[in-house]
């Protein structure tokens, strides 16, 4: 099959620097000084035929097939390439529609293996938007072997659809909080400093640094929720034979899917803001590959009430009640030390300020930030925790953004327990559960912080055997399987 | 490091020895409940549906795919229990039989070990060749001599005395010879029965644990200072986000080639469903 031939125009466009590189390499090239308008509007015929008829060249030569198991694509105008990718290696196939786009009625197709690394393994670009929806509904299908032809509209049952109060919520709480704490305390210090920097008689100046800080917070703030808005407008999860499906996006419209099969981990993530309101987003970790464009993780249910959040994730696993189990309170002294640690730090920033310039003859008041310490400690503290079950190992950990990662034991790849320096001193050791997951700095990784570390000790071997076990069992009911197949 | 674990394979002489992991496998599997809250609240209830639905599509390919990871194994018959003088079957396991019984094991696996291979792959807790200390103390001594450079530069800048200056390359370098003693003494690894064991790290000690199922693909690799010190690195790769964490270094040649020929072994062995 082919491309759309919709796509050539809004492959000119998208090449639109080539074009204007033409007209610029010609311009040179004629000698002419280009203010000519003439001149300049048979450059711009000019380029815009040039890339047209390439780009119409590749449309034309590009060519997929979707025949027994593989999904072969033809591609390329001087040199050609042939790739092959068999469905049951296929994890998402992907539909991405922007505003232009969608006016021509033409959609991007990407297809995701777990080898991945950045990049999709393919990409359609681009055909018409029934195409697309074929396509993912004639891979999710072929993948699992079936063969008969469906009718391509039908959907699966709803599971979660984004309200516009929940819209509303997502914007407010999107913010990276702790950037923003960041942020506002750097501003804080930091724009008096600026400003005395500025002009020396300061006075008002010195008022506004904290607003225009302020101002600048709450700018960032909008940005990030209007950003959120836009990304989530109109969120929909099915739930669609073996797959999740979700729909969003306002301008960019986005279609994707997520192999029940191929969930990693599932992750419960609630920013301070949202966790006092008692919302929380759910993410659904694959391998090797994060749905969704770069790194921004997608979320399986970009915001609901907490309850309903964990309704949602029970139903892809078991998970239950879980109890947490808190670090023991040695932990906690740790953080007090810990923090006190930077208190003295930025005391003695502030001293060795006053040392170099003398005016700050305050800077020993930087140690009544000490009186923040006790609070923060508790707050760590009480936001740790880990559980296992007969299925699941399950961490959660941090304050600003509090993440609950689930780890089903068969999706365990290795197992650490490690030990800084300083948790040597009073016993406690942090146990580390890797998977497959794709998903960023914090990964897939299920972190149990500070833990007892006899007690480390005992859950990695713990996890080790619940491992082997969950494999041991799958094997077998696979292997029940293909006898009961092979008897049918 | 915790002290005091009794270490059933003669390794007690090295300060490292005192963990219980040396004999793991036959740790209990569901101790006293009052050491270990969590396991308390354990529910049996496995969500079918959900592990159902998880299963099946890899069901089928699953045939296709083993015999694929098995076809090196025809050079397998040939091994014998040369190459592995070290290993003397420690740990008799009759634990072995209970996670796997002989049941599970596909009878008709070319590449099948029996217990006994097993047994004789599987290691006691082994350190690194010492001579690693010297290629460990080279790289240390070449940074540090660089950081005292910097270090240097950045205080002269500061106009701070030279003499000072003199004193804190040699001072770097007994700190990073100090770290490469540390590091090799803590070095530990192990081929168990069903993972291989590591444990690693001065200041942060790690131990992982890397299950035979979960290994991907075991390369050996040595560099030119490796070369020249007749030393050698193992780098077993999963499909974790840690990718090539896993790497043993400080082994003679003959003696990574058969680590990685036992690796490979037992991970065909152990035959993971996909993963991913």
């Amino acid at each position: 099959m082919k491309l759309d031939y919709r796509s050539v125009p809004y492959r000119i466009l998208e090449n639109s620097l080539q074009v204007v590189g033409i007209i610029i390499i010609s311009a040179f090239a004629s000698g002419g000084d280009g203010s000519d308008p003439l001149a300049l509007f048979s450059f711009l015929m000019m380029g815009v035929l040039l890339v047209g008829a390439w780009q119409a060249a590749y449309v034309r030569n590009y060519e997929y097939r979707l025949d027994g198991d593989t999904i072969d694509i033809y591609s390329g105008v001087f040199s050609r390439r042939e790739r092959e990718i068999p469905f049951e290696r296929i994890q998402n196939v992907d539909i991405a529609q922007n505003v232009i786009q969608r006016a021509l009625g033409i959609a991007e197709v990407r297809l995701e293996t777990a080898g991945g690394g950045g990049s999709s393994e393919a990409r359609l670009r681009y055909v018409s938007r029934q195409e697309a929806t074929r396509l993912q509904e004639l891979i999710s299908r072929r993948k699992r072997g079936d063969v008969t032809e469906r009718d391509p509209g039908e959907t699966g049952s709803i599971l979660f659809e984004l309200n516009q109060r929940e819209l509303g919520i997502l914007g407010i709480t999107s913010a990276n909080v702790r950037l923003l704490g960041l942020l506002f305390g750097l501003m804080i210090i930091v724009s008096p400093v600026a400003a005395e920097q500025v002009s020396p008689r300061l006075g008002l100046l010195l008022v506004f640094g904290p607003a225009i800080a302020i101002a600048g917070l709450v700018l960032l703030w909008i940005a990030s929720g209007i950003q959120a808005v836009l990304r989530y407008y109109g969120f929909q999860l099915f739930r669609h034979d073996k797959e999740l499906r979700y729909t969003r996006g306002l301008l960019q419209q986005y279609d994707g899917t997520i192999p029940l099969s191929k969930i990693q981990t599932l992750m419960v993530r609630e920013n301070i803001l949202a966790r006092s309101l008692g919302y929380s987003s759910l993410v659904i970790e694959t391998a090797g590959y994060g749905p969704g464009q770069d790194e921004n993780v997608e979320s399986a249910i970009p915001i609901a009430k907490r309850d309903r959040v964990f309704e949602l994730a029970r139903t892809i696993e078991d998970i239950g009640e879980p109890t947490f189990e808190r670090p023991p309170k040695r932990a906690r002294t740790r953080y007090v030390g810990r923090y006190t640690i930077v208190v003295g730090v930025i005391t003695s920033l502030f001293g060795l300020y006053h040392w170099q310039t003398g005016n700050l003859p305050l800077w020993y008041a930087g140690a009544a930030l000490w009186v923040l310490v006790p609070p923060a400690a508790q707050l760590k503290w009480t936001n740790i925790g880990y559980y296992t079950d007969d299925n699941y190992v399950i961490t959660q950990g941090g304050f600003w953004s509090r993440r609950t990662t689930i780890v089903p034991y068969y999706r365990v790849q290795t197992i650490s327990s490690t030990q800084t320096i300083f948790q040597r001193r009073r016993n406690l050791a942090t146990l580390v559960v890797d998977t497959a997951s794709s998903g960023g700095f914090w990964g897939g990784n299920a972190v149990a912080l500070d833990i007892d570390d006899a007690v480390a000790e005992q859950l990695r071997e713990q996890v080790h055997d619940e491992f082997h076990d969950s494999v041991e069992q799958r094997r077998q009911v696979s292997k029940q399987q293909r006898v009961s197949t092979s008897a049918d | 490091m915790t002290d005091g674990g009794d270490d059933s394979d003669g390794r007690s002489d090295r300060e490292f020895a005192g963990d219980d992991n040396s004999n793991t496998p036959q740790a209990p599997r569901e101790p006293a409940g009052d050491d270990e809250p969590g396991r308390s609240h354990s529910r049996v209830s496995a969500g079918s549906d959900s592990s159902d639905a998880r299963s099946s599509p890899e069901g089928n390919d699953e045939p296709r795919s083993r015999s694929e990871t098995i076809s090196p194994a025809a050079e397998l018959d040939d091994r014998g229990p040369t190459g592995d003088g070290q290993t003397a079957p420690k740990q008799t396991p009759p634990e072995l039989a209970e996670p796997l019984p002989e049941t599970i094991r596909p009878p008709e696996s070319p590449a099948g070990l029996d217990q006994q291979t097993i047994e004789e792959y599987t290691t006691d807790r082994r350190s690194l060749n010492p001579t690693v200390q010297i290629q460990w103390g080279i790289w240390t001594t070449i940074g540090m001599l660089i950081l005292g450079a910097v270090l240097n530069a950045v205080l002269g800048s500061f106009g701070v005395d030279l003499v000072f200056g003199g004193l804190l390359v040699p001072l770097l370098i007994l700190i990073g010879l100090v770290w490469v003693v540390l590091r090799y003494r803590v070095w530990v690894y192990q081929i168990r029965d069903d993972s291989v064991y590591l444990e690693r790290g001065v200041v942060t000690h790690v131990r992982t644990i890397v299950p035979y199922v979960r290994i991907q693909h075991v390369d050996t690799s040595r560099g030119p200072l490796e070369r020249a010190l007749g030393l050698s690195t193992l780098v077993v790769y999963t499909a974790g986000s840690r990718g090539a964490d896993v790497s043993i270094p400080g082994l003679e040649p003959e003696q990574a080639r058969d680590l990685q020929q036992r690796l490979k072994e037992l991970a065909i062995e152990a035959d993971g469903d996909d993963a991913l």
